[in-house]
């Protein structure tokens, strides 16, 4: 199709209107003006309006479930903290299995939003009222008597042309009139995780003689649960790019351990591998889309949506000077052989790809020790290595004072232009600070505000405090990495040491709206930990996830379509029958996806839109690219060695044949590394 | 991202008439909605033309849309030019007067020889016939898209501002629409 092909589209003609016809839309037009000026007039005595309108206690309950990022974070993290002092002592003092003094540290908080939440999903219930479009509008508001102001009425018809794309407009509101009641079915899909009983048998085991890796501590959280469109038709989450959750699997599995269920967050695993997703190029729009619907490979009534994102990577000539604090762990439980000596030779590594607009200092919190380098140019090697080489581990922490320190040096070397970072190196032993926690917390949030980025590295086994990793590493706008070996080292600190240094965008947030007439259910694989509140997403002053160059993020959503035989909810019997045919969903629509994020410098957040259009879909999962079909063999994985009880159906045989089939040309193996993953677990569970 | 540009191709003077027009029916006006509606329903009426390619259907769009106008006008806040908010109230009409005939699956509909008829009464020549059938055939924002940039000959910003999305969508979808037009041209011709 050239060009010019569509060019002679202008061509098109329409015929004079006929002039009978034009004459009979006017006569009707003047009558529905007389109509709308009468009703307008009567206005404040008709029906109710959309606030004053009964509210289920369903949705109340429901509200306090939802999680909400802003909240949680302080208050997991101080609970983080103090948490590791119990396990200590129970450690210390008795064979006390470690399993019971773990928490479930984001069992839901009561947090009574809803005023705030429910205002907003009022609103856009209310416009779904009026989703008569067909009907004269006289008719309209004589049947459903619930005409709400014409201030709002309008916003059905054409907000998204009305208002900015910026404005939620283009949630075209999809609610149903039924809201309230449908809320009551939402907790009966909420899949228990149930183990299976050859898992349980491997609980057990760890119980009764904790083996390496027993004192690992993980924050649990619930498995995502499916969503009814019709209730919750649009599904929010932050962006997460780290991968602890990977080689933390990789690391237990090798071992002949399975993974702590809590410990597998499904898009950790997903994102820990490389996607050929289109690449943009240009730097102010920094991510290229790759969406892609799939049968799913488990379940016939299902469908799977894959939503690539890829990052712009600049060249690394382009890379701005980075004036790095590296604040390392030298406390005695950093003495093993897979802790401090692998520490040093990874940060060798990174050293190797700084150079002379680049800066190091090397602070420690442990012992009498504080800095141990000043800010020097990368280029000074020899002297940044001798100072690395005489790290040694040992004696009681003086945390607070170490962490101070790192962050004075990284104040120190600001400049225009220059991003400062400190990179924590840890076993997780985070008894620092112990004394104020939410200082610390505090301490990271106030310098990523003032530009100072975090990025945490997890070492070894026994002591790793995952939760606290991962609340530091989010509240510093960096990622969490967990280095179980060299070659993870080389992966983190060389091959993607653009992706560890140079962010191309902060605070990306990914929303879905569904399109219910298309699509019935849905959920949302993994993210449960970056799940955000649909108000979250416009306001920029919630935190999510960052992206560094040249990374790529999926996310997954399993969805039933309309009609399917794998819907898990009877359809409403006082539901929507008559305004299924004229709700405002574009035809041919999954759903619509957007996405903001801040560019590296800036503080408002930038829009990207994309319809997720039935044209995306193939027939077949063969037909689906290999890096769908590979993310979902990933996806099937975690969630098995979660216990998801989705995936309990899933066998490892099926998950190896479609992985070995969607491993492709892998020239790094680690595609071909997950498979023997795969072989491991499978014997470990012995199924 | 910027999709706060104005709308050409109106006049400037006619179209800030309009804007008054606009401004005073919705203030309850009688007299300048009754104008406004007279002045409009060409637009109205061509615009659906173009999209459904039968007089019958666009006829029943232009009227549906006139009838709504009273009603949803004071959602018209002056954000955007009246005149590519009115584009949107016509597109959507299109889309629910297909949804209502249970027509909107248009892609796995056979061509029959009286859509063919009634598609382009002045055919300029066959090729243009078949490519228009093609586009109104295409899923529902690329024929969108298509028919704004290269029917109506808007920019990218001009149609990404009548369909609220920006402009990268609206290339998004010209590109898919190249693709799917590809597959459905050669489709028939063989």
């Amino acid at each position: 199709m050239s060009n010019d092909r569509f060019d002679n589209l202008k061509n098109l003609r329409a015929p004079e209107p006929d002039a009978a016809a034009k004459a009979r839309a006017l006569e009707q037009a003047m009558a529905a003006f007389d109509t709308e000026q009468a009703t307008k007039a009567s206005d404040t005595t008709q029906g109710l309006r959309d606030r004053d309108r009964p509210m289920g206690i369903f949705n109340q309950i429901q509200g306090w479930f939802k999680m909400d990022a802003r909240i949680p974070v302080a208050a997991t993290l101080s609970a983080l903290l103090i948490l590791p002092l119990g396990v200590m002592l129970m450690q210390s003092s008795s064979f006390t299995p470690p399993r019971q003094a773990v928490v479930p540290l984001n069992a839901p908080q009561p947090v009574p939003q809803t005023g705030g939440r429910s205002e907003v999903e009022e609103a856009d219930g209310a416009l779904a009222q009026n989703e008569a479009p067909m009907l004269l509008a006289d008719e309209a508001e004589s049947d459903f008597n619930l005409a709400p102001p014409p201030g709002e009425v309008v916003r059905d018809q054409m907000g998204q042309v009305a208002a900015s794309p910026e404005v939620q407009a283009m949630d075209a509101p999809a609610e149903t009139r039924t809201r309230e009641t449908s809320e009551t079915l939402t907790a009966a899909p909420s899949p228990e995780p149930m183990p299976m009983v050859k898992m349980e048998g491997y609980s057990d085991d760890q119980i009764a003689m904790p083996a390496e890796g027993g004192g690992d501590r993980f924050a649990e959280f619930d498995d995502a649960a499916v969503k009814v469109v019709a209730d919750e038709p649009v599904s929010t989450f932050s962006i997460d790019v780290d991968t602890a959750s990977y080689t933390y699997m990789r690391r237990a599995l090798s071992e002949g351990r399975l993974p702590d269920p809590a410990s597998i967050r499904v898009e950790e695993l997903i994102n820990y591998f490389d996607y050929e997703y289109a690449v943009p190029n240009d730097p102010n729009e920094p991510f290229a889309t790759d969406i892609q619907v799939m049968p799913s490979p488990w379940d016939e009534g299902k469908q799977v949506i894959r939503i690539g994102l890829q990052g712009y990577e600049p060249a690394p000539a382009d890379r701005e000077p980075v004036n790095l604090v590296f604040l390392i762990d030298t406390s005695g439980s950093m003495d093993a052989p897979d802790k401090l000596p692998l520490l040093k030779s990874a940060f060798r590594l990174l050293v190797d790809q700084l150079d002379a607009d680049d800066t190091i200092s090397i602070v420690t919190y442990a012992g009498s020790a504080g800095t141990v380098l000043e800010p020097t140019p990368a280029s000074e090697r020899r002297e940044i290595l001798g100072a690395l080489d005489r790290l040694s581990a040992g004696g009681s922490t003086a945390g607070a004072a170490g962490i101070e320190a790192a962050y004075q040096w990284a104040e120190e070397g600001e400049r225009e232009g220059v991003t400062s970072r400190v990179i924590l190196a840890t076993d997780g032993d985070f008894n620092v600070g112990l004394s104020s926690p939410d200082a610390l917390t505090e301490l990271i949030s106030d310098k990523r505000e003032a530009g100072i980025f975090l990025s945490v590295l997890g070492f070894g086994t026994g002591n790793l405090n995952d939760a606290v990793m991962q609340a530091l590493a989010q509240n510093g706008n960096g990622t969490a990495h967990y280095i179980d070996n060299y070659r993870e080292a080389q992966r983190v600190l060389v091959d993607e040491v653009g992706a560890t240094l140079m962010p191309i965008a902060s605070d990306v947030k990914v929303q879905v709206e569904f399109n219910p007439a298309e699509v019935a259910e849905y959920r949302l694989i993994g993210y449960e930990t970056r799940a955000l509140n649909r108000e979250d997403f416009n306001n920029d002053r919630v935190d999510a996830g960052d992206v560094g160059a040249g990374l790529s993020v999926t996310a997954l959503y399993e969805i039933t379509p309309v009609g399917s035989d794998s819907v898990l909810t009877d359809p409403l019997r006082y539901g929507d029958a008559e305004e299924q045919g004229t709700v405002n969903a574009n035809e041919g629509e999954l759903g619509f996806f957007k996405l903001r994020y801040k560019l590296p410098s800036e503080s408002d957040s930038a829009l990207y839109t994309q319809a997720i259009t039935d044209d995306l879909a193939v027939d077949t999962i063969s037909e689906a690219d290999i890096d769908a079909r590979f993310a979902l063999a990933v996806a099937a994985f975690g969630q098995k060695l979660r216990h998801t009880v989705s995936a309990d159906t899933v066998s490892f045989a099926e998950i190896r044949d479609l992985a070995l089939g969607a491993r492709g040309e892998d020239p790094a193996g680690y595609r071909s590394e997950f498979l023997s993953l795969i072989d491991l677990a499978e014997s470990l569970v012995g199924e | 991202m910027d999709v706060s540009a104005p709308i050409e191709g109106v006049a400037e003077t006619s179209s800030a008439m309009m804007e008054a027009l606009v401004v005073r029916a919705r203030n309850g006006d009688r007299e300048a909605f009754g104008e406004l509606v007279a002045e409009q329903y060409d637009f109205i009426f061509r615009t659906a033309f173009k999209w459904c390619g039968s007089r019958e259907d666009a006829e029943d769009v232009a009227q549906d849309v006139c009838i709504k106008l009273p009603r949803i006008l004071s959602g018209f806040e002056g954000r955007s030019a009246f005149q590519s908010w009115l584009y949107r109230v016509v597109l959507n009409a299109v889309r629910d007067m297909q949804r209502q005939r249970g027509r909107h699956n248009k892609r796995n509909r056979p061509m029959d020889d009286e859509t063919l008829a009634v598609a382009a009464p002045e055919p300029e020549n066959a090729d243009d016939e078949e490519l228009w059938i093609a586009v109104r055939q295409l899923p529902a924002r690329q024929c969108d898209s298509v028919l704004l940039v290269y029917a109506e000959q808007k920019s990218h910003a001009e149609a990404a501002a009548i369909l609220g999305c920006s402009e990268g969508t609206v290339s998004y979808h010209l590109h898919e629409a190249r693709k799917a037009l590809r597959t459905l041209l050669t489709s028939e011709t063989s």
